[in-house]
């Protein structure tokens, strides 16, 4: 845990751009919330691969949201079941379902569907809330919180030295 | 926009993915080894062995060599082997876990191969540890008669005798428990009688009381009270007595009962054992094997052993994919499946071939051709593909049969599961056939065979026909069943049998009707009926053998006990006649000593009174002198 705050602190003081610090969270969004060994989550490695996103951002928050996804869960496989079940969208699956590639992206699990188009629906905001907030927070807050005792005393703690050293 | 693209990403990316991918194509062959010997052998019960898997990129193909799938009945053996199975796979499903084939070729087929080692899984060795030891020390011929399953053959007379509950040993068994019950209560009660030295003692405490006369009346007192305890005594054995022989009568009556009923128990068991295993005893194979001889028997009961096998693996995946489906719809989510005609389940092979040689009637080392079996959408999961299991044999270059087809539809979409077959043979040319009595053999005749059998909940549903044309029978026997047979047979070159099989799939009723003549139905029937009294002789003899270790000793208990009753009844005679007797002679003693007391009395009254009468007569004629 004390990691993992070092680890955050590390990257909203980097240099790296508050867009791409954000993006990274975004992508979290389809590793955590959604089951992890799925064909999906190779294209957003690749896609996390590729573009300049901030990795550290994105390991971080990945587990940040699979832990969110406990909660998560139960709303994304109703969903999932809602949208499966649909009766105007049943042409629509069943014309993806006569595909093996698309099977193989297992569109037809409750879960699945339900976590990855929450992932879809949130994907755009996080983006967008997270770049504002680090924004803010490096130009309102972060000279006020290094001040802070419990920062202070984080930076001098062995993990975060060691953080440091490795150059994460 | 390049400033957004890291391109050590994506090398990084392409360098992971195909160190994956060289990882996958070694790794992948060794895996699925061992996922196939692990899944096969669970879903088996006995081990599954394979030599190697191999994986071919381009088209997607595995190959798995030497694969042994062992009887789980007999573990030094194989149901089925072959050399190479070449299977194509479709990459997209297995990217979901899911195996499709296609079509796979099976080469190099065989069954009932032997194995190198044991084939049976550590718990189930474990567990019959002791039994593999003690199988290991008995001989060849016993191994195989314990491995053979008892469905399989005509069963013996010890077999009957070993599987049926007998009244002949329940009834003797109780003989002998109300035997040892009897036996201890009349020896309790034997205990408590007097001997024939009490009997002599009481006899001269008897005469001691009544020697001599009563002194005074103290004597008479003492004697009495003595002669009282004495009564009481014989009382007291006279019950002892009456107890014993309540005891032996009882014993005697209650064992003569069970004896009687022991008797009549071997005729009862030979009655209930022909009720049952007249011609709905142990299954079709017995008929066939008593109609037709072991040979053909033995194509029935492959083929059963061989269902048997296969059936639990379809019954077992159906409810496993029931709980499958519970539980990720409780918990992770479920699949929902949609209409289609490319269907997905786990496991599936679309169509799968090979080739069997077929055994030639009497001779199984001896090939009479082979059978070219094809099997069209194999999978645990039928429901998903919406398709049964359908089975396809068919003969080729066979020598002695026309043409050979067996159709099977394995329906397991619904629960209970449908198993339908349904098999031809045209011309089947039956040359020098045993028919397994009297000495009867089928020289040559052409058969032809339809027929249709139904499982659903494990009960069988079968109807076969068999026409048999240009039929020649002969017989070595000089017995008259053989000569009227063949003499009956000889009249009626065609004729038709049909057979008919209801009930449990392991012990059906077996019905067997057929249009020959009466003569021929009677000689038939004669047949059936000789084979019965074989067995109804030896089960006779065996039955006997129990009876008299049950009956043997017990005839003569029970006449030792008529003894005993005999020599009880006298005694007691003895006793009362002993008491009687002296009794009556004490009272006539007493009558007797008090009428002479009397007599000695009036004698001396008399006496007094002639006395008195003769003094006053003397004084009377004084008187009289005086007055004259």
């Amino acid at each position: 845990m004390l990691a993992m705050l070092a680890k955050l602190l590390k990257v909203l003081n980097s240099d790296a751009s508050p867009a791409q610090i954000a993006l990274g969270f975004a992508f979290a969004l389809f590793v955590g919330l959604t089951p992890f060994f799925s064909l999906h989550n190779l294209i957003i490695l690749f896609l996390v691969c590729i573009i300049r996103v901030n990795l550290s951002g994105f390991f971080l928050a990945s587990a940040v949201f699979a832990l969110i996804a406990f909660i998560t869960d139960p709303f994304s496989i109703q969903l999932g079941e809602f949208l499966l079940q649909h009766a105007e969208l049943q042409a629509f699956w069943t014309e993806l379902y006569q595909s093996d590639m698309w099977r193989a992206f297992k569109f037809n699990h409750t879960l699945l569907l339900g976590s990855v188009v929450l992932a879809c629906i949130l994907f755009i905001p996080v983006w967008i809330l997270f770049t504002v907030l680090i924004k803010l927070y490096r130009t309102k807050l972060m000279a006020w919180f290094e001040k802070l005792k419990i920062v202070k005393f984080l930076k001098a703690s062995k993990f975060y030295q060691a953080y440091e050293r490795l150059g994460a | 926009m390049t400033k957004w693209i890291r391109w050590s990403g994506l090398i990084g990316f392409i360098v992971i993915a195909t160190l994956i991918v060289c990882f996958w194509l070694f790794a992948a062959g060794p895996l699925t080894k061992l996922a196939i010997e692990s899944f096969g052998s669970d879903a088996l019960g006995a081990k599954v062995d394979v030599d190697e898997v191999r994986y071919g990129l381009n088209p997607l193909t595995v190959t798995v060599k030497g694969v042994q799938l062992t009887d789980k009945d007999k573990p030094m053996e194989n149901i089925f082997s072959f050399d190479q199975a070449v299977a194509n796979i479709e990459p997209f499903p297995l990217l979901l876990g899911k195996a499709i084939i296609p079509d796979v070729r099976l080469e190099g087929m065989a069954t009932g191969t032997q194995r190198q080692s044991s084939g049976a899984l550590a718990k189930v060795e474990k567990k019959n540890d002791v039994s593999a030891d003690s199988q290991d020390q008995t001989s060849e011929k016993s191994k195989s008669e314990t491995a053979e399953p008892k469905s399989q053959t005509l069963p013996s007379a010890d077999e009957i005798l070993e599987r049926e509950a007998l009244l002949t040993e329940s009834r003797g068994e109780a003989l002998k428990q109300a035997y040892e019950n009897h036996t201890q209560n009349i020896e309790t009660a034997m205990n408590n009688l007097p001997t024939d030295q009490s009997i002599k003692e009481y006899e001269a405490r008897l005469n001691t009381i009544m020697k001599g006369k009563f002194k005074s009346l103290d004597d008479f007192k003492q004697r009495k009270k003595a002669l009282d305890d004495l009564k009481a005594q014989w009382k007291k054995d006279k019950q002892a007595i009456a107890d014993a022989k309540s005891a032996v009568k009882t014993g005697k009556s209650d064992l003569k009962q069970k004896l009687t009923e022991l008797k009549a128990a071997p005729k009862e068991d030979i009655a209930n054992i022909k009720s049952k295993y007249t011609l709905d005893g142990a299954g079709a194979s017995n008929v066939t094997a008593l109609l037709f001889g072991d040979d053909a028997g033995g194509y029935a009961t492959t083929a059963l052993e061989y269902y048997e096998k296969v059936r639990p693996l379809l019954v077992d995946e159906e409810a496993k994919a029931a709980k499958q489906e519970l539980k990720e719809k409780r918990l992770e989510g479920r699949f929902i499946h949609f209409p289609t005609d490319r269907p997905q389940p786990d496991f599936w092979v679309k169509t799968m071939n090979f080739t069997l040689a077929l055994p030639k009637m009497g001779e199984q080392t001896v090939s009479s051709g082979d059978v070219a079996v094809k099997v069209v959408d194999i999978t645990h999961q039928q429901e998903v593909i919406n398709r049964p299991t359908v089975v396809r044999a068919t003969g080729q270059n066979l020598k002695d049969i026309a043409s050979l087809t067996i159709d099977g539809v394995l329906d397991h979409r619904q629960t209970p599961g449908k198993d339908q077959f349904t098999f031809n043979v045209d011309d089947w040319q039956l040359k020098k056939v045993k028919l397994g009595l009297a000495g009867l053999r089928l020289d040559r005749g052409l058969v032809d065979i339809q027929g249709q059998a139904l499982v659903q909940s494990g009960q069988l549903k079968l109807n076969s026909e068999a026409v048999f044309n240009q039929s020649q029978f002969s017989s070595k026997d000089r017995t008259v069943l053989a000569k009227e047979m063949v003499a009956a047979l000889k009249t009626i070159p065609t004729f038709t049998v049909n057979a008919k099989a209801k009930g449990e799939l392991t012990k059906p009723s077996v019905n067997i009707s057929s249009d020959l003549d009466a003569q021929l139905s009677a000689a038939f029937d004669e047949r059936l009926a000789q084979k019965q009294r074989e067995l109804e002789n030896k089960l006779k003899a065996k039955l006997n053998d129990k009876l008299m270790s049950y009956a043997g000793d017990y005839e003569s208990q029970l006449k030792q006990l008529n003894l005993s009753e005999g020599s009880l009844s006298s005694k007691s005679k003895a006793l009362e006649k002993l008491g009687k007797s002296e009794l009556s002679s004490y009272e006539d003693q007493l009558k007797a000593e008090a009428k002479a007391k009397q007599d000695a009395e009036k004698a001396k009254a008399k006496a007094e009174a002639d006395r008195k009468q003769k003094e006053l007569e003397k004084k009377a004629k004084e008187k009289l002198k005086s007055l004259f």
